[in-house]
């Protein structure tokens, strides 16, 4: 006759001691197969704000219906070959001997300057146009250095009016770079119009502090 | 770390697509331009395989292929930084951006290697309409900087 066996919690812990017993005299068990190397490896890197503090960051990694959310700074998600997304914290010091070869490479911070017409004009004040040599200069020194200029205007006039004035002003600034000499292909004249002012103002203030063209060395 | 369906992506495709069908006859634009550059680093474009140079253009549709020592950056019309490390093939698939509302969209497909985005003004404005691919995954963005490697 059988005798009921009684499962408890230290039944089973006695059962597990006996199989790593047994396990343990037998030949060496085989190696488990290595798992495979991951095919995709994403890690968030972490995100200062114009002031060097830390600002938040987030990107989001779909493999197939799997989707995860990144937040923490060097959360790092790597794939296997089926294609399941497994997440870890990395390190700094991880991430910097991985990927010296592409951190290294990341091209200088650009540089804004902010230039002023005289009023009602496209044309530059004298103080302004001075700074044009030293913004060549300053372009030159970057490896495919470009210039870029954003015109902006106040909000007195049509929206479309102003888009196309902060784009003659741009282009008129565009124009004397080129004139200097500085190469057409790395040069770029953009218009904003009234959307970025300096000092926000109800419509139709004349506000010459908006009237500007940021200059960005990149 | 929260984990939910990819059903929410889908109007997202929808207004990409939209703008991937406005930005057809555009391609004679520059995308992008090279800068700091190490070792051999190659475009091809149109079937045509040209030496990169730093000041040189990036245009939609060309794919940049690395050497094993070699790596380079480039920035995008609207501040995009890609670095490119070594071996790595990527294809600068879809860019679109617009300067004067500031909207557009970027694909970057990444076929094997090692590459860095640092998002720019189009991370703030449509985050939605940034993707980076590779064979297995798609990575979605809301306006930051990641690196992204795949491997055969």
């Amino acid at each position: 006759m059988n005798r009921p066996v009684i499962v408890s919690p230290h039944n089973l812990a006695c059962l597990g001691t006996l199989a790593v017993a047994l396990f343990g005299c037998a030949s060496p068990p085989p190696t488990p197969p290595a798992p495979p190397p991951p095919q995709v490896r994403v890690v968030l890197l972490p995100q200062t704000d114009a002031t060097g503090s830390p600002a938040k960051t987030a990107i989001s990694v779909t493999s197939g219906a799997q989707v995860l959310q990144l937040e923490q700074p060097y959360a790092l998600v790597e794939t296997d070959r089926k294609g399941q997304l497994t997440e870890r914290v990395s390190k700094a010091a991880e991430v910097q001997a991985r990927y010296g070869d592409v951190l290294k490479i990341q091209p200088p911070a650009a540089e804004t300057v902010v230039l002023r017409f005289l009023p009602g004009k496209s044309q530059l004040t004298p103080e302004s146009e001075r700074q044009l040599p030293d913004l060549i200069q300053r372009a030159r020194a970057r490896p495919g250095g470009e210039i870029l200029v954003v015109g902006h205007t106040d909000r007195v006039g049509s929206r479309d009016a102003n888009d196309a004035l902060s784009l003659q002003r741009a282009q008129a600034i565009v124009n004397l770079l080129k004139a200097s000499g500085f190469s057409e292909d790395l040069l770029s004249a953009i218009g904003r119009g009234e959307r970025e002012p300096a000092v926000p103002t109800e419509d139709e203030v004349a506000e010459p502090r908006n009237r500007r063209a940021e200059v960005i060395i990149r | 770390m929260r984990m939910f369906s990819g059903n929410h992506l889908l109007p997202h495709l929808v207004l990409w697509l939209t703008l991937c069908l406005h930005s057809v006859g555009h391609a004679t634009e520059r995308s992008g331009v090279f800068k700091n550059m190490q070792g051999e680093v190659k475009v091809i474009r149109a079937g045509k395989s040209l030496p990169a140079a730093s000041g040189a253009g990036l245009f939609e549709g060309d794919r940049i292929v690395t050497g094993p020592k070699s790596a380079v950056s480039i920035t995008l019309r609207d501040g995009t930084v890609l670095s490119v490390g070594p071996n790595t093939s990527l294809d600068l698939t879809h860019y679109v951006f617009e300067p004067t509302s500031q909207n557009g969209s970027l694909l970057v497909s990444l076929v094997q290697g090692t590459v860095r985005m640092v998002t720019g003004i189009m991370g703030k404005t449509n985050p939605e309409l940034i993707r980076l691919t590779t064979p297995t995954s798609v990575v979605g963005v809301r306006g930051t900087d990641f690196i992204v490697e795949a491997s055969q």
